[in-house]
C-alpha cells in the first residue's frame, strides 16, 4: 500500500490518533501535499456515501470526520498560501429558536472536507446574522441553513428570505430532518440535501464547481 | 366491554381486541416519584443531581443540556470518575409520598400503574458530555465509556429496588432516543455491545419485581434495533415513525412486541393543526397497520402535545376509527 492509500484508509476508519503520523510519512515519502489532501477528501467522499445509503452511522462519522481534521492540520502550515484547493467560503448555522446541532455539524463537517473554508455561526443564529457574517468573511459563495424543529421552520423561511433580499445573488441550502424538497423550493431556497453524505455534493452542484 | 387492560392484552397477545387501544389509555403516569430535577419552564435554568446544567430559553419549545467545554459534566471521558457524583436523593423516604399517594388511587383493573423514565442510558452519556463526545467515546475509549454506563446501569438498578418497594409499579415507560427519522445513531453492533446488557439487566430485574409491561420510547427510526429491544424484554416499542415501515414490522415482529406510535407529532402537533390533518393521519396509519400488534399514538410519547388540543384530537380520532374498523 502506497503511504497515501494508508492515509486514505486511515481517514475512512476513523483513526484520527494515527493519521498525522502517515500524512507526515506521505510526506516524507515525496507525496504532494495535494494529492494527500484529494486522498482525504475522496475517503470523506466514501465515508459520506455510505453514511446516506445506512451502512455506517454517526459515530463511524464523526470519527472520520476528526481524523481528517487531524491530518489537514499537519498539511496546513505546508499548503499555506496554497488556496487553489479551496471552493470558496461557506457560513453556516442552525436558525433562531433551534438548538440541535449534531446535524449541522455533520454537514458542516463534510462541506469541510470537500473544501469549502466553512464558518460556524453555531445555534439559534438569527436571519441577520447570516448575512452579517456573510459581508464579514471572504469570498462566500454559499450559506447553509440547518433547521430541526417543525416550529422553526419560519425562522429557516425568515433566513432564507432575509440572505435573498440583501444578497440576490447569494447561494443558499437548507437542511434538517422536517426539510423537504418542496419546502426548499416553496422559500426559494436554491438547493437542500437530505443528508450530510449528499450535502458536499449538492453544495457543489449549487456553486457551479 | 373489555377494561382498556384487557383490550390492551388482547391487541399485544394477538387476540381479539374490541377497539384500538387508545393511545396511553393503559397507562396511569406516576409522575410525583423523585426523578432527577427539570426545568419548570422558559426563560429557567437549573442544575440536575448529575451536575447537568438545563436552560430553557424563553421562547423555546423545551430545555436544552449545555455543552460548551466550562459547562459539560464529563470533560474527558477517561476521568469520567473525576466528574461523576452518583445522586441518592431518591433515598429519602419523604420523597415517596405523593407518588405513593397517587398510586395507591389507581384502578389496576383498568389501568398499569406506571413510572416514566427519563433520561435512557444512552441519553445520559450524552447528557453528560454532549452527543459528539459520547458517540465517538463508543469507538475511541470503549472501556470508559463501558464503565460509565455501568455507572448509571447500577444506579438504575438501586433506583429500581427502592422503586418497587415503594411503588409497585407495573409498568416502566423508558425514555432512549436512539436515532434520527430516518436512522439510528448507531449500528445494531454497537447497541448490542454497549446498551444491550443494561436495558437486559434492568428489566430482567422489574420484571421479576411484579413489573408486566415495558415500553421502550424512541420516536426514530429504529427498526435496525428491533431485534435488540426483543431481546432487552421489551413489548411496546412507543413512538415508532412511520420511516420505519411499521406494516413491515408488525408482520415480522408481531407476537414478539407491539408497536405503539404512527402519528408523528411533527406532522400534526403544531400552531396551525386542524382536525382534518389529525384525521388523515389518524386513518392512514390505523389502516395501514391493522388490529394487532398495533396501538396509534403521537410519536412524541407522554400523555400531552406541544400545542394545546392536539393530543384530545388524535384521541376523538381513534375512537371515531375504532367503530368504523371494529
Ligand atoms: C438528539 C435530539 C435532541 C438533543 C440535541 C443534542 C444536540 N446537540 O443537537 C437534545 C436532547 C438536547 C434535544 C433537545 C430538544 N429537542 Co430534540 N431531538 C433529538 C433527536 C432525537 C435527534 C436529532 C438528531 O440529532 N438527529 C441526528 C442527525 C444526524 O440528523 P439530523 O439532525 O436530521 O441531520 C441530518 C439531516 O437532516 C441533514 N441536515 C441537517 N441540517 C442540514 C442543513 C443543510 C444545509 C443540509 C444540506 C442538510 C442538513 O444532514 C444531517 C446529517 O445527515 C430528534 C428526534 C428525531 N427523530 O429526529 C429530536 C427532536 C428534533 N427534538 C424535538 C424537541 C421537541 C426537542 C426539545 C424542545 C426538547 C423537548 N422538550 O422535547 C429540545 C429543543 C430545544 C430547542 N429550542 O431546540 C422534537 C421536535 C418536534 C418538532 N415539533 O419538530 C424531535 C423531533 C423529537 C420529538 N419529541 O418529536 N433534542
Amino acid at each position: 500500500m502506497s503511504k497515501v492509500e494508508a492515509v486514505k484508509a486511515l481517514v475512512e476508519a476513523g483513526k484520527s490518533k494515527k493519521v498525522a503520523d502517515a500524512v507526515q510519512e506521505a510526506l516524507k515519502a515525496g507525496d504532494k501535499a495535494q494529492d494527500i489532501l484529494d486522498a482525504m477528501v475522496a475517503s470523506m467522499g466514501v465515508v459520506g456515501d455510505k453514511f446516506s445509503s445506512g451502512e455506517i452511522f454517526v459515530p463511524e462519522m464523526l470519527i472520520a470526520a476528526k481524523a481528517m481534521s487531524k491530518g489537514v492540520e499537519v498539511l496546513k502550515p505546508v499548503m499555506a498560501g496554497d488556496s487553489s484547493s479551496s471552493l470558496g467560503t461557506c457560513i453556516m448555522g442552525t436558525v433562531a429558536g433551534d438548538l440541535h446541532d449534531i446535524g449541522k455539524n455533520l454537514v458542516v463537517m463534510m462541506l469541510e472536507s470537500a473544501g469549502f473554508d466553512m464558518v460556524d455561526l453555531g445555534v439559534d443564529v438569527p436571519a441577520e446574522r447570516f448575512v452579517e457574517a456573510a459581508k464579514e468573511n471572504d469570498n462566500v459563495v454559499l450559506i447553509a441553513c440547518s433547521g430541526l424543529l417543525t416550529t422553526t421552520m419560519p425562522a429557516l423561511k425568515e433566513a432564507v428570505q432575509t440572505i435573498k433580499a440583501a444578497m440576490p445573488e447569494m447561494k443558499v441550502i437548507v437542511g434538517g430532518a422536517p426539510v423537504t424538497q418542496e419546502y426548499a423550493n416553496e422559500i426559494g431556497a436554491d438547493g437542500y440535501a437530505p443528508d450530510a453524505g449528499s450535502s458536499a455534493a449538492k453544495a457543489k452542484e449549487i456553486i457551479g464547481a | 366491554m373489555l377494561t382498556a387492560k384487557q383490550n390492551l392484552q388482547e391487541t399485544i397477545k394477538g387476540g381479539n381486541p374490541e377497539r384500538f387501544v387508545n393511545q396511553n389509555e393503559f397507562l396511569e403516569f406516576v409522575y410525583e416519584v423523585p426523578m432527577t430535577s427539570y426545568c419548570p419552564g422558559p426563560g429557567t435554568e437549573i442544575v440536575d443531581e448529575w451536575g447537568i446544567l438545563w436552560r430553557w430559553p424563553e421562547g423555546q419549545l423545551g430545555p436544552f443540556p449545555v455543552h460548551d467545554a466550562e459547562n459539560k459534566v464529563i470533560k474527558d471521558i477517561t476521568e469520567w470518575k473525576k466528574y461523576v457524583k452518583v445522586p441518592d436523593h431518591y433515598k429519602n423516604p419523604d420523597a415517596w409520598t405523593d407518588a405513593k399517594e397517587h398510586a395507591k388511587q389507581i384502578d389496576q383493573n383498568e389501568k398499569y400503574v406506571t413510572i416514566m423514565f427519563f433520561p435512557g442510558i444512552f441519553e445520559m452519556t450524552h447528557s453528560l458530555m454532549g452527543m459528539e463526545d459520547a458517540l465517538m467515546g463508543l469507538y475511541e475509549e470503549p472501556e470508559a465509556m463501558h464503565e460509565l454506563i455501568d455507572c448509571y446501569t447500577n444506579y438504575l438498578l438501586d433506583y429500581a429496588k427502592v422503586l418497587v418497594a415503594e411503588i409497585e409499579p407495573t409498568a416502566i415507560y423508558q425514555h432512549d432516543d436512539l436515532g434520527s427519522q430516518i436512522s439510528s445513531f448507531m449500528s445494531p453492533d454497537v447497541f448490542k455491545e454497549f446498551f444491550l446488557p443494561s436495558y437486559k439487566k434492568i428489566f430482567s430485574f422489574y420484571k421479576e419485581n411484579g413489573v408486566e409491561l415495558i415500553l421502550h420510547h424512541s420516536d426514530s427510526y429504529a427498526a435496525n434495533l428491533v431485534p435488540s429491544m426483543i431481546e432487552m424484554g421489551v413489548d411496546i416499542w412507543q413512538g415508532v415513525m412511520t420511516t420505519n415501515n411499521i406494516p413491515a414490522l408488525i408482520k415480522e415482529y408481531g407476537g414478539k412486541i407491539t408497536f405503539m406510535g404512527g402519528i408523528h407529532s411533527g406532522e400534526v402537533d403544531f400552531p396551525e393543526w386542524n382536525e382534518a390533518i389529525i384525521k388523515e393521519h389518524v386513518d392512514r396509519i390505523c389502516q395501514e397497520c391493522g388490529k394487532l400488534y398495533f396501538i396509534p399514538n403521537l410519536t412524541q410519547g407522554a400523555d400531552v402535545s406541544s400545542f394545546p388540543g392536539v393530543y384530545e384530537a388524535v384521541t376523538a380520532e381513534i375512537d371515531r376509527i375504532s367503530k368504523e374498523m371494529f
